[in-house]
Order: C-alpha cells, then sequence, then structure tokens
C-alpha cells in the first residue's frame, strides 16, 4: 500500500512536471499602448524571435521584422508620392475585440429605431449601461474638452466605422483621415515621417510601417486629467548601474550649485 | 638558497660598505662563494618572475584549446582599415567562427562598407522624450553589450538626464549684498536666489514622465570633427565615410584616451570580460558595430551599423514610444532628418566644443 | 667586456640592511606581479575604474612619476650649464634616478592600460604610430627618448669613469644639452597630454604645463635630497652640502611658485563658481554631499605649506635632521596634489554632469605600492653601481689597475673631504 502510495505521488509529480513543461509560457508584450497593442512572442527564425520584450515593463524592445503581420496603408490624400508597398500598418481592427460586434450587435447595422435616423436633440450621449461599461468617461469624454462627442467621430449607424466631415464612412484601420480633420498640423509631420513611430527602412524611399493614430493615443483619453500630454504615463525601465563603489544615488538629489 | 650560506666568509666584508679600502676583488676565494649564493639566490628569484611572467602570458593567450589557433591569428591581425578585402574577410571568417563556438548559435560578422552619398544623421525631439528609457534597453537587446551583476559589467550605451524645473526659494529673494553696505538687490551675488538642479540619471519613479520634468537622451554624438578621433594614438577609432564614428576593437589597446576627450561621455569601457548569455546574443553583427566586444576595451553607439548599412532603421529609433527619434540620412532633402532640419528649431549639445556632432535636438 | 659582471658583482656585495631592503622590495614587487596577472585576466575591474572615473592611481601615478624624472634636470643643468662643482660629482647619480622614474612610469603605463598585450600596436609601421596628432603617441616619443638619453649619458659616463677614460666632449656634451631640454619636453608633453582635453574643464587651461613643471622641480629634488642623505649615511660616498643646499634652495622656488600656482587656480575657478569649477569644488569641498578626497586636498596643501616655510628659512633649510622632514612634506604634498588630486577631479562630473566617485580597491593599492617598490627596487640598483664607479670601487682591471683619472670627477675632494 504504502509503495502503491508513494508511485502514485512520484507520477503525479512527474506528470505536473511534464505538463508544465508543456504548456508553454506564452510571453505577450505591447508594442506601443498597453492593452491595445499586443503580440505574443514567437519564433521568426530558430534563435530570431519576432520581437524580443521588456522583463520589467513588457513593452517591446526590438522587432525581428518589422513588418510582421502588416497590410498596405490605404489611400491618403497628398501620399501619391509614396510608391506602393513602401508604406504599411498594422490593422487596428484586429486589436479591437469588440469591434466585429459593434456592427450587427445591438444595433443591427442600422441606427435607433426612429426613422429618419437622427442624432439626439442635445447631442449628448444617453446613459446607456452598454456604453459606459466599454467606456467608463462616456459622460465625461477626456478629449476636446466638452467640444466633441462620440457622433462626431463614430459613424452614427455603422458603429464599426469612424466617420468623416460628410457622413462617410472610415475605416478604424485609417484614422488618419479623421484625427487629422482637427489635428492637421500633426497631420502633416505624421505623413514626413516628422511626428509618430516608424520602423522598418530609414531612406525616404524604403519600406516601413507606420504606426496609426490610435496605436499610440487613446482617443477617449487623451487629456489625461491635468496632464494634458496625449499619452498617459507609463512605466519607466530600470535606471544604469551604479559605478563601482557607489552606494546609492542619493547624491543626485541633492542641488549642486544653490547648497555649495 | 639564503644569502649567508658560506662560513668561511670574512665578516667583516659582509659589511663592505663600510670598510673604505677594501675591493671587490680583495679575497677572490671568499668573494666568489659570497657571490655565487647571492647569486644563485638571486637567480632563482628571476626565475621565479620570469616564469611568472611568462605563466601570465599564457594565460593571457588563453588556454582554452578550442579557441588558442584562432586567437593567436586573431592577436596579430593588423588595423581592419588598412586590411586588404581578402585579410578583412578572413578577420571576419575567423571572428564569426569564434563567436559560433562561444555562443553556440551561427553568429555572422558582416563587413559592409559605406554606401556612396549616405551621410548619416539623427535628429532628437526633446518636447517628446518622457524618459523611459526603452532606447537604452532596446539598444542593449541589439548590439551585445555586457550585462552582468557586478558593478562594471553592465554597460549601456546611452544615457538619460533627468531635468527637473527649479524653483526661486522665497527666502533668498530679497537677499542683497551684506548689511551695511547700503545696496539692497533682489536675488545674491553670492548665493543664487533660483535653485539650479544639475540632472539626475538614476531617476526611479514609478510613472514618467513625471511633473515639472524634462528628460534628455545622450549617446555618442557621431561629430564631423571627433575629438576622440584625433586623440587616440593608434587610429584605432576612426569616422567612416558614411559619418558613423566606429572603433576597432581588436586593435583597441585601451588607453582610453577617446574616453577623456569625449565632451558627451559618449564612450564605455569594458572593464570585465563580458558577460554576454547565449540566448540573449543577437548573432547577426558588423565588424565595426556590435559584435562582441573583449575585456580591456572602448565600446560605444555606432547608429546599429550593423542594421543601418543594410538599411533598417538604429534600434532606439524604433522602439521608442513617443516618436520622439528619427534618423535618415542628411544628404537625401526628402528624408526624415533633413525635412526636420528644414523645418523645427533645432540645436546640438555644446556646439561650443566644435565638434560638429550629426545628433540633432530639436523641439516643435 | 668586464664591465657588467664588474657591475653587478659588485651590486651583489652588501649589508644586511641592503639584502632586508632588498628583500622586502622584491616581496613588494611580486605582489605587483600578482596584480598584473589579474589584471589581464579578469580585467581591470579587479581596480576601482569606472566608464565615468576612468583614470585613477596608475594614471595618477605614472604623471607624477614623470614629473620626477624631469626633476633630474635639476641635478644635470647646474652641474653642466652652471658648471657647479658639487653637483658636477653627482650627476650621473640624477641620471640613475631619472632612468629609474622613466622605468616606473612605463610600469605604471603598463597597469592602467586596457589590453597591454596590444601596445605593439604603437610600433611605427608593424603598427600605427598616431603622430602629429595624437598627444599620447608624443609621450611615448619623448619617454622613450627620455630613457635611452638617460641611459646613454649615464652609463657612457659610468663606463669612462670604470675604464679610467676620459669622457668625449665632443659625443658626451651635446646629449646632456639634449637631455636638459628634454627633461623640460617629457612632463610638458605629460601636461599636455591631459590640458588637451577640451571636455575636462579642470585640466582645460594653459596653467596645466607651468604647474606640472614646477612641481616636478620641487617634488624630483624632495626625493633626490633624501636618496641623497641615505646615501652619506648608508655608503662612502660623500655628497657635497653645497649640492644638497642648491636642491633645496632649487625646491624653496619651484614649492613657493606651485602655491601660488594653486592659488590662483583657485581664486579663478572659485570667484564666478561656474559649472567648470565643479571638479575642483568635489576636490576642495565636496560636490553633492561627496566629500572622500576632500581631507586629501587639504592634508597636501598643509604638507606644501609647512614645507614651504621649512624650505623657506635658511636655518631649516641648512639643518640636515629638520630637511628630511620637509622633503618628506614637499614630496608627500606633491604626490597628493599633482597625482589623485588632479587626475581623479578632472572626471567629477563627466562631461555630461554624472557626479560619481572613485574607490580604489586593496588590489590596486597593493599594485601600486608594489610598482613603487620595484622601481625603487630598480634604482637602488642603479644608484649602488654608480656609487661603486665614483667611488673608484669597481674598476676596470680591480684594484690593481692604475688609480681612476679623477679630474674630471672631484672625486678628490669627495675623499678628501673624510
Amino acid at each position: 500500500m504504502k509503495k502503491l502510495a508513494s508511485n502514485i505521488m512520484i507520477l503525479a509529480f512527474c506528470c505536473g512536471m511534464i505538463s508544465s513543461a508543456f504548456s508553454a509560457e506564452e510571453v505577450t508584450c505591447f508594442e506601443s499602448r498597453k492593452g491595445a497593442s499586443e503580440v505574443t512572442k514567437r519564433d521568426l527564425q530558430p534563435g530570431w524571435p519576432n520581437v524580443k520584450c521588456s522583463p520589467k515593463t513588457g513593452a517591446v524592445l526590438w522587432w525581428g521584422d518589422p513588418f510582421d503581420g502588416t497590410v498596405p496603408l490605404g489611400d491618403m490624400p497628398l501620399l501619391a508620392s509614396i510608391p506602393a508597398g513602401k508604406a504599411v500598418v498594422k490593422p487596428r481592427a484586429e486589436k479591437l475585440p469588440l469591434l466585429a460586434m459593434c456592427g450587427t450587435a445591438c444595433h443591427n447595422g442600422v441606427g435607433p429605431t426612429f426613422v429618419p435616423p437622427t442624432l439626439p436633440k442635445d447631442k449628448k450621449p444617453k446613459p446607456l449601461p452598454t456604453m459606459e461599461g466599454m467606456l467608463p468617461d462616456a459622460k465625461n469624454l477626456q478629449h476636446g474638452r466638452g467640444g466633441i462627442w462620440c457622433l462626431d467621430c463614430h459613424h452614427v449607424t455603422q458603429r464599426n466605422k469612424l466617420v468623416d466631415n460628410f457622413g462617410d464612412p472610415v475605416s478604424f484601420d485609417q484614422p488618419q483621415l479623421l484625427c487629422g480633420k482637427c489635428h492637421g498640423d500633426k497631420l502633416r509631420d505624421w505623413r514626413d515621417g516628422i511626428h509618430g513611430k516608424r520602423i522598418g527602412e530609414w531612406a525616404s524611399t524604403g519600406k516601413k510601417r507606420w504606426f496609426l493614430c490610435t496605436e499610440c493615443h487613446n482617443p477617449h483619453n487623451v487629456q489625461d486629467g491635468a496632464r494634458n500630454r496625449g499619452f498617459i504615463q507609463i512605466e519607466p525601465e530600470t535606471p544604469p548601474q551604479l559605478p563601482k563603489g557607489m552606494k546609492n544615488a542619493k547624491h543626485e538629489l541633492l542641488h549642486g550649485v544653490s547648497q555649495h | 638558497m639564503t644569502p649567508n650560506e658560506n662560513p668561511a666568509a670574512d665578516p667583516d666584508q659582509e659589511r663592505s660598505s663600510e670598510c673604505p679600502a677594501q675591493a671587490a676583488s680583495a679575497e677572490p676565494l671568499a668573494a666568489a662563494k659570497t657571490t655565487t649564493s647571492r647569486r644563485d639566490f638571486l637567480k632563482a628569484g628571476g626565475m621565479l618572475s620570469l616564469s611568472s611572467l611568462m605563466g601570465t602570458g599564457a594565460l593571457m593567450a588563453q588556454s582554452d584549446d578550442a579557441r588558442a589557433a584562432i586567437e593567436w591569428a586573431e592577436h596579430f591581425q593588423g588595423n581592419y582599415r588598412l586590411m586588404t578585402p581578402k585579410e578583412k574577410a578572413e578577420a571576419r571568417a575567423r571572428l564569426e567562427k569564434r563567436y559560433s563556438a562561444e555562443y553556440a548559435k551561427k553568429v555572422t560578422v558582416d563587413g559592409t562598407e559605406a554606401q556612396p552619398n549616405v551621410l548619416m544623421g539623427y535628429a532628437l525631439n526633446v518636447r517628446k522624450c518622457i524618459g523611459c528609457r526603452r532606447c537604452v534597453k532596446a539598444c542593449v537587446a541589439e548590439n551585445n553589450q555586457s550585462r552582468g551583476p557586478d558593478a562594471g559589467q553592465r554597460i549601456e550605451w546611452i544615457q538619460v538626464l533627468k531635468m527637473e524645473r527649479g524653483e526661486f526659494s522665497k527666502e533668498k529673494m530679497n537677499q542683497g549684498y551684506p548689511e551695511g553696505l547700503g545696496i539692497q538687490v533682489g536675488g545674491n551675488a553670492y548665493s543664487p536666489a533660483g535653485a539650479v538642479l544639475e540632472g539626475q540619471y538614476h531617476y526611479e519613479p514609478a510613472a514618467v514622465p513625471e511633473k515639472d520634468a524634462t528628460y534628455m537622451p545622450i549617446a555618442c554624438m557621431q561629430c564631423e570633427k571627433p575629438p576622440c578621433v584625433k586623440v587616440c594614438p593608434v587610429r584605432t577609432t576612426y569616422r567612416e565615410p558614411d559619418g558613423v564614428v566606429v572603433i576597432d576593437y581588436n586593435w583597441c589597446i585601451g588607453c582610453r584616451m577617446c574616453m577623456g576627450a569625449c565632451p558627451y561621455w559618449a564612450r564605455r569601457f569594458n572593464v570585465a570580460n563580458p558577460v554576454l548569455p547565449k540566448e540573449e546574443m543577437n548573432p547577426v553583427t558588423h565588424y565595426l558595430g556590435n559584435r562582441p566586444r573583449m575585456r580591456g576595451v572602448v565600446e560605444k553607439c555606432h547608429w546599429c551599423l550593423q542594421r543601418t548599412r543594410q538599411g533598417r532603421y538604429p534600434a532606439c529609433v524604433e522602439v521608442c514610444p513617443v516618436g520622439a527619434r528619427k534618423f535618415g540620412n542628411l544628404l537625401d532633402p526628402e528624408s526624415e532628418v533633413s525635412l526636420i532640419l528644414a523645418r523645427k528649431n533645432v540645436f546640438r549639445l555644446k556646439a561650443e566644443m566644435n565638434t560638429f556632432p550629426k545628433f540633432f535636438y530639436f523641439y516643435d | 667586456m668586464s664591465f657588467a659582471p664588474d657591475y653587478f658583482r659588485y651590486i651583489l656585495k652588501g649589508s644586511m640592511k641592503f639584502y632586508a631592503w632588498m628583500g622586502f622590495l622584491a616581496i613588494l614587487s611580486a605582489i605587483a606581479l600578482y596584480g598584473f596577472y589579474l589584471q589581464n585576466t579578469e580585467g581591470l575591474i579587479v581596480t576601482g575604474l569606472t566608464s565615468q572615473i576612468h583614470d585613477g592611481l596608475y594614471f595618477a601615478n605614472l604623471v607624477f612619476l614623470v614629473g620626477v624624472a624631469a626633476g633630474a634636470v635639476t641635478i644635470v643643468f647646474p652641474a653642466y650649464v652652471h658648471h657647479h662643482k658639487a653637483m658636477h660629482e653627482v650627476t650621473v647619480l640624477g641620471e640613475m634616478l631619472a632612468i629609474s622614474a622613466v622605468i616606473m612610469v612605463m610600469l605604471f603605463v603598463f597597469a592602467h592600460m586596457g589590453r597591454p598585450d596590444r601596445l605593439w600596436h604603437m610600433l611605427p609601421y608593424i603598427g600605427i604610430y598616431n603622430l602629429p596628432g595624437s598627444m599620447l603617441g608624443w609621450d611615448v616619443l619623448v619617454l622613450t627618448g627620455y630613457l635611452l638619453l638617460n641611459f646613454v649619458c649615464g652609463f657612457y659616463f659610468l663606463y669612462v669613469k670604470y675604464s679610467g677614460g676620459t669622457i668625449n666632449k665632443k659625443f658626451f656634451m651635446p646629449l646632456i644639452y639634449i637631455s636638459i631640454v628634454w627633461a623640460l619636453s617629457i612632463h610638458t608633453v605629460t601636461a599636455f597630454l591631459i590640458s588637451t582635453l577640451a571636455a575636462r574643464p579642470m585640466w582645460f587651461h594653459s596653467v596645466m604645463p607651468i604647474r606640472f613643471i614646477v612641481t616636478a622641480f620641487a617634488a624630483g629634488p624632495c626625493l633626490i635630497i633624501l636618496a641623497f642623505l641615505t646615501i652619506r649615511k648608508n655608503t662612502k660616498l660623500w655628497i657635497q652640502d653645497e649640492a644638497i643646499n642648491l636642491l633645496s634652495l632649487i625646491i624653496t622656488w619651484c614649492l613657493g611658485i606651485a602655491l601660488f600656482l594653486t592659488l590662483s587656480e583657485v581664486v579663478v575657478e572659485l570667484y564666478a563658481r561656474t559649472e567648470h569649477a565643479n571638479g575642483l569644488y568635489y576636490l576642495m569641498f565636496g560636490l553633492h554631499g561627496l566629500t572622500k578626497l576632500v581631507p586629501w586636498f587639504w592634508g597636501s596643501l598643509i604638507a606644501m605649506i609647512v614645507a614651504f616655510v621649512m624650505f623657506l628659512i635658511p636655518s631649516v633649510r641648512t639643518n640636515y635632521k629638520l630637511l628630511p622632514i620637509a622633503s618628506v612634506l614637499g614630496f608627500g604634498g606633491i604626490w597628493v596634489e599633482k597625482g589623485m588630486g588632479l587626475v581623479v577631479p578632472g572626471f567629477i562630473p563627466t562631461p555630461i554632469g554624472e557626479v560619481t566617485e572613485y574607490y580604489p580597491t586593496m588590489i590596486e593599492i597593493m599594485m601600486t605600492i608594489g610598482l613603487w617598490a620595484l622601481g625603487f627596487f630598480i634604482l637602488t640598483i642603479l644608484l649602488k653601481g654608480a656609487i661603486g664607479i665614483l667611488l673608484g670601487e669597481v674598476r676596470y682591471g680591480g684594484a690593481a689597475a692604475k688609480p681612476i683619472d679623477v679630474a674630471s670627477s672631484g672625486k678628490t675632494a669627495a675623499y678628501e673631504s673624510r
């Protein structure tokens, strides 16, 4: 009996070890915005991963292939000068899990149940639990200081699309066509590569993956309280190693000249 | 083997320095016996030091069999820039062999030369930097720096400086010259009313950017008139035609004059044998770029030569989460950097040093 | 060629005191060799050097010792240009000191380099020798030249004395004159090594070369005085009072000028107290609460001032019981001020403002002591050999040979004074 019990325990132990070995940990890190740009680490070739992640913050530090998972950037005005296939993006649709449902659930592809579909008279969002569940700050949108509201950006009937000034739908994969309406100077700089982020080839005629607006900026929270920076704060990486003999860096907090 | 082996020696002779008339060869036999024993003693001492020096030499040449032959040829190779293409290829092949054995993976050491009509330039938006240090870590992920736990074993080429907004201290606002001189002025010629904050490198907050703080990363500026190149006694560091200042790590003697000459503290020294785990080693390397270095040599940022000469952005440019870093060809008017230089407010650090950096800072 | 065997036979004859001294130095040197082995296997991580402060004890000592080597000119110059009789008798001892000091410089260079096994890269034709651009290249040139000059001058003189001939002035005097000027050049170039680095504001000013020269001419003679007094006490060679007094006078002047230059640096840097003065401020008062070098600075300043005052008062200067104290204070004060007190604060803060401190390790300290011991070992051998030849105890043909031509060495005076 004792022998059987110990054998069972050994077996259970081994099974536990083997199963933990087989359930290979999936390492996920975020490319730009935490929660909105996750990517799973895998090997593109033996020893050459697609990304390297930071052990401290979980951010992507390095891309093995900058064009992994990208599609060509859609047509944009004044971008005809860029040869075809040289500008690629990662589709946003993949990172918005609810997007597929937006067009079909609740609204079934049509607007509110009045004909013709019109906007509420006071242009204020109705306190709907489903909407507030997705965006708790819906009533106090942290974008525009009360100057804009949901349907300024979201299409009124096709809820899986954004909208432009003419009422035409804009894909979530081309947010620049919408954001650039108000942020024209940023759009110009983004188009020339000065604003925003690109990875890939540095030559002006090279292939680059452009990062879309919503990959870096959360459009529902750009004010972030009183900070007003366009980004929320993020966790920094570790400081440099202290030089030999120094016990801590407290001396940096003492001011030099004024305290002599 | 002691000096006092000869009982027959005249005790007076031992104190030969105090006997005026005693010459060295006054008593040849006794003298010979005395000096022989002392000579033997000193000979033994000499042998000991000689053998220890030889042992040092042997150990310096690495006694590991697998690497001994390669390292011998590597030790006697010349300066890379002066080699013929064939010699360069041989040098790179030797290194590939050594690295592949050391890191248990296939390592390539590229030797791509500078492309024509390319002068690399870099621009960094100081208004955007949030001090997250991801550029520092991305650089380390790409460039095979030493990363051990002991002080001096972790090398990072980029340093991020945090600067705070200062403040004016109320108590000092109305302090003038010492009392009795009849002159009262705001602020003080002897002690400033404003607190000067000299900046921190080891900041560790929970989140960045912190309130009232700005950040500025600093690395090699790839100067057009580099002071480091001028002081190198063996010309191991030099400026390549595409603008990057490189180091031939196998030629560097570790004198550290370049480190003293650099006004931007861009260079780092390998005080130890580099600690680089096999899994973290980046196997795609360039001879003048990110190939693993050895102890006693100087290293620094080279704008990811192994990537930029193949046309790709440096690692720091790609990782920056706020898009503060821009890189391109200064000779191409359509490149991002050229457009920045044309449109934005651009400055360089320590311009008065006349080093003409190609790393520009700008704000918009 | 019986010179070498006779020479070494003479050196190996010595009292217990001599052997005890040499044995002690040999043990310390062995420690240095062990330290060298460690540095060449584990790297400079066994020292306290960092990327921030990358020149420490070794560089400080090598800079100081270049000065000591240059200080030999304080004997050669009066002896041959002013025909100072007492100095003339002992010039070769100054040359021996210069040789051993330059050898010590080279030892410290080996300890300081990251890859001493690659120093052949500096040889012309086999490697690359960066002249005229690199100051370090110039430094190697002038130091090697100085070593050769002193070796040739010193041993030619000794060989002539040994073999009982006369000095060929056509060959010898030009070399002497060159060596006088060359002595100035070695220390000027060493000063240029650090004073041409625009990135280091503590060093980047034109006072540096003259400061180096005057402190060299103060520290070198201090050591020479101590050596001379020791030689008087332990050997049969009597060095004239005039020689020692002239050296004291030189020290007085040079210490005075050195203190003046220190004062002027302090006033200029601290009046406006810009950030360029941070290095000096760190040395004098500490920076950001880091004060490790402050006691060293003030100690060395007090030592130098006390030494200066002692040298200034003629009755103290000529009192050979107090003179060693003044010499030790002067030597020590300058060693701190020019060595650690100049080299380390130059790196604090780094050019981009990072403030760190330097913590030399035990291995580093022992290696420094060991290399000094090795240098003194060589110095003792050289001095002993030279003294033997000067005294006539080492002569071609032994005691049976004819007496040495003493006219040009003034040895008759040495014997007569006893």
